[in-house]
């Protein structure tokens, strides 16, 4: 995990992300072509598939810290577990309402139980449970083991929630899934992955963006411990 | 059994409990842990149990970590805290047969059966034996414990304020079992009130004030002026 | 092996502290019978219907009634800090895991033999002889559930609200276990058969496997500060 704290690594990093942004903005709603079938509204896809792949990131990360934090016992790791879950409750947010956005002109609902919106639902309630235990124990080291072990359990799970669903879904086929967006992409039009990746860059670094703000947050809190016990 | 503690040191939350404490104790010295309220008594001996985790410094036994891993270590370790750490809703007799295979103390069910309520009756304990430990006054279940801690033998023994419940023959009954367990070469550590009766016992004096060490002794004859030196210290003169 | 030793040790204890006083058997069998109460008034359950919504609803009662159980998991150690004397023991952190993921099974398992028949009678379902497989694939999905149930009851032992705290992250993680189970209780109901709902078994079993082994292995840092 890079040390992207440096008050000038954040304001390079801030700068990219906007670069990003306004060229996947552009890319996203002006270059890449209206989709043939669903017409302007699937461009929010541009939005919505990067804000899920960073959420599952998230996830990644509070993994990760959660392991070194449990083989360490450095604060700076559960800080770095801490931070991915509360950006991660964001993005796994901003993916259902996207998602949902989506779904009102494509389906005429606001919500439906398919695959991709209920996976999205149940990461919501994942991250959500492990803040609410961060919240709940009472002793600091306590809450940090305490979420560590949620962390890491709720990570393990994540790809059988992922096969439950997505065959629950489709019924009658046998599972060959990891990915049944079945989408072709040797058919895609370039401009559309274009676009995609554009935005997907844009997305992750927005995402490290507010993770480093976050760390310093929670540094300073830590400074301001360190001073009270002296 | 040696006992190194190093720079150990305990917060909770933004409280220190202890601070740079450093203890040698060595085997067969019998150590009274005196302090007032709060100064870290019982934080202390939980540490030194395994039961909680320094915020920093280390527990040495016998010169190796103790660690969160280190279950052969707490084979040799016990704490005594009257009323604590027995099963209500178990007989006396079931309570030590529980604990002992925990401890895996059985060296064949005949021997132990039989040291089993050889203790018991040792404890003064006999006609209770199938009683559950729930109905038992405070007084016996302290004995109960002591029982217990006779069977295992731990060579760190830990004690939580244990004289306030017993009786006068439940005293005796357990400075001789603590003497006998010093002589086979275990530390024997207490945490006290009653001071005059502890230090009676003990073969070294500690006092804790607010979380650190301000008074480390092995008792010198004659006792008085180890007692003078030791009154000068304790915080509020008690005696 | 060592660890089974100890794990039948603790289980041992706790079934006998069970057998005396009571308390988490009695409560989960009667709130496990009340919701199949509460059902008929919910639901209509003609006979058509009632083979389809069978499988949920009863997993809706073993998961409330699971629940329940696992909340009280650690109450037999409450008194006297007996935690902490188990803690101090040189036993295998693995050994109290299993104990405990067991004991909730058995209790869990107890339950169901009674509301299970006592479905079939309230809502006279046709045919009994799916019950005995249905009493296997409910046993595997007890063990998913009481595995990471077991975990998240000790890891939120001491927080605050932790009655609906248990559930909140508990739930969200049971989805394979719930999707798996029913599917498979479903197919037994209507063809008697597993058929095409054998992934499902496999999912459920593998799930099973999993968890298990990392409970055993996490459990030392599950109950630490």
């Amino acid at each position: 995990m890079p040390q992207v704290t440096g008050k000038k690594r954040k304001g390079i990093l801030g700068a990219a992300t906007l670069v990003f942004i306004i060229a996947g903005l552009y890319w996203g709603l002006v270059k890449a072509p209206p989709d043939a079938y669903q017409g302007d509204s699937q461009r929010i896809m541009y939005l919505h598939i990067p804000s899920i792949l960073t959420a599952y990131l998230s996830f990644f990360l509070v993994f990760v810290g959660s392991c070194l934090y449990l083989w360490k016992r450095e604060k700076r790791d559960d800080n770095l577990a801490h931070a991915a879950a509360e950006i991660g409750v964001l993005f796994t947010a901003l993916t259902i309402i996207e998602g949902s956005i989506w779904g009102r002109p494509t389906w005429g609902v606001w919500w439906t139980w398919d695959a991709r919106l209920t996976l999205t639902a149940i990461l919501l309630l994942i991250f959500i449970g492990y803040l609410m235990l961060r919240a709940l124990v009472e002793d600091e080291s306590r809450a940090a083991s305490s979420a560590a072990i949620l962390g890491i359990i709720g990570f393990l799970d994540i790809p059988l929630i992922h096969m439950s669903v997505y065959w629950w879904r489709t019924l009658h086929q046998p599972p060959s899934i990891l990915r049944p967006d079945k989408v072709p992409w040797e058919n895609i039009h370039p401009e559309l992955l274009t676009a995609l990746a554009i935005n997907f860059v844009a997305f992750v670094l927005l995402y490290f963006y507010l993770l480093s703000h976050r760390l310093r947050l929670s540094e300073m809190r830590e400074e301001i411990k360190a001073r009270r016990m002296n | 059994m040696r006992v190194t503690v190093h720079q150990l040191a305990k917060a909770y939350g933004y409280f220190w409990a202890l601070r740079d404490l450093e203890i040698q104790v060595g085997g067969g010295e019998r150590v009274a842990l005196l302090g007032p309220n709060g100064a870290g008594k019982t934080t202390l001996l939980k540490l030194l149990a395994g039961l909680i985790y320094p915020t920093s410094g280390e527990i040495r036994l016998d010169g190796a970590p103790l660690t969160r891993q280190a279950n052969a270590q707490r084979a040799a370790i016990g704490l005594l805290s009257p009323g604590e750490h027995l099963y209500d809703d178990l007989t006396a007799r079931e309570n030590l047969e529980f604990f002992t295979a925990l401890y895996d103390r059985q060296r064949g069910p005949i021997r132990i059966d039989n040291a089993i309520e050889e203790t018991l009756e040792a404890v003064g304990l006999g006609r209770w034996a199938g009683e559950y430990a729930g109905a038992l006054s405070s007084g016996m279940k302290c004995r109960l414990s002591v029982a217990k801690w006779k069977l295992l033998s731990p060579k760190l023994l830990l004690l939580d304020e244990p004289y306030g419940v017993l009786d006068g023959g439940g005293v005796d009954l357990l400075e001789s079992f603590l003497k006998a367990q010093s002589e086979q070469g275990s530390v024997v550590i207490i945490a006290s009130h009653h001071v005059a009766r502890v230090l009676d016992l003990c073969t070294r004096a500690m006092i804790l004030e607010q979380g650190k060490l301000i008074f480390d002794e092995t008792r010198r004859e004659p006792w008085d002026s180890f007692a003078r030196a030791f009154e000068a210290f304790m915080p509020g003169g008690k005696r | 092996m060592k660890l089974l030793q100890q794990t039948l040790l603790l289980l041992r204890k706790d079934l006998l502290l069970e057998m005396r006083r009571h308390e988490s058997l009695m409560t989960m069998f009667f709130f496990g019978a009340l919701l199949l109460f509460v059902f008929n008034f919910s639901f209509e359950l003609t006979p058509a219907r009632v083979s389809e919504l069978a499988p949920g609803l009863l997993w809706l009662a073993f998961l409330f009634t699971g629940t329940l159980g696992l909340t009280q998991l650690f109450e037999g150690e409450r008194g006297n800090h007996c935690l902490d004397a188990l803690l101090m023991s040189p036993i295998d952190r693995g050994a109290l895991f299993l104990a405990k993921t067991c004991f909730n099974i058995v209790l869990m398992g107890l339950v169901e033999l009674v509301v299970m028949p006592l479905f079939w009678i309230l809502f006279s379902l046709p045919s009994w002889q799916p019950l005995p497989a249905l009493f296997l694939i409910v046993f595997l999905g007890n063990v998913g559930f009481c595995v990471l149930g077991t975990i998240l009851a000790a890891v939120t032992l001491k927080a605050r609200a932790r009655e609906i705290l248990l559930p909140l992250v508990l739930f969200p993680l049971m989805v394979p276990v719930i999707l798996s189970t029913i599917r498979c209780m479903e197919a037994l109901l209507r063809s008697g058969e597993l058929g095409d709902a054998l992934p499902w078994l496999r999912l459920l079993i593998g799930f099973d496997v999993i968890f298990l082994t990392v409970g055993i292995l996490i459990f030392d840092w599950v109950v630490d500060v």
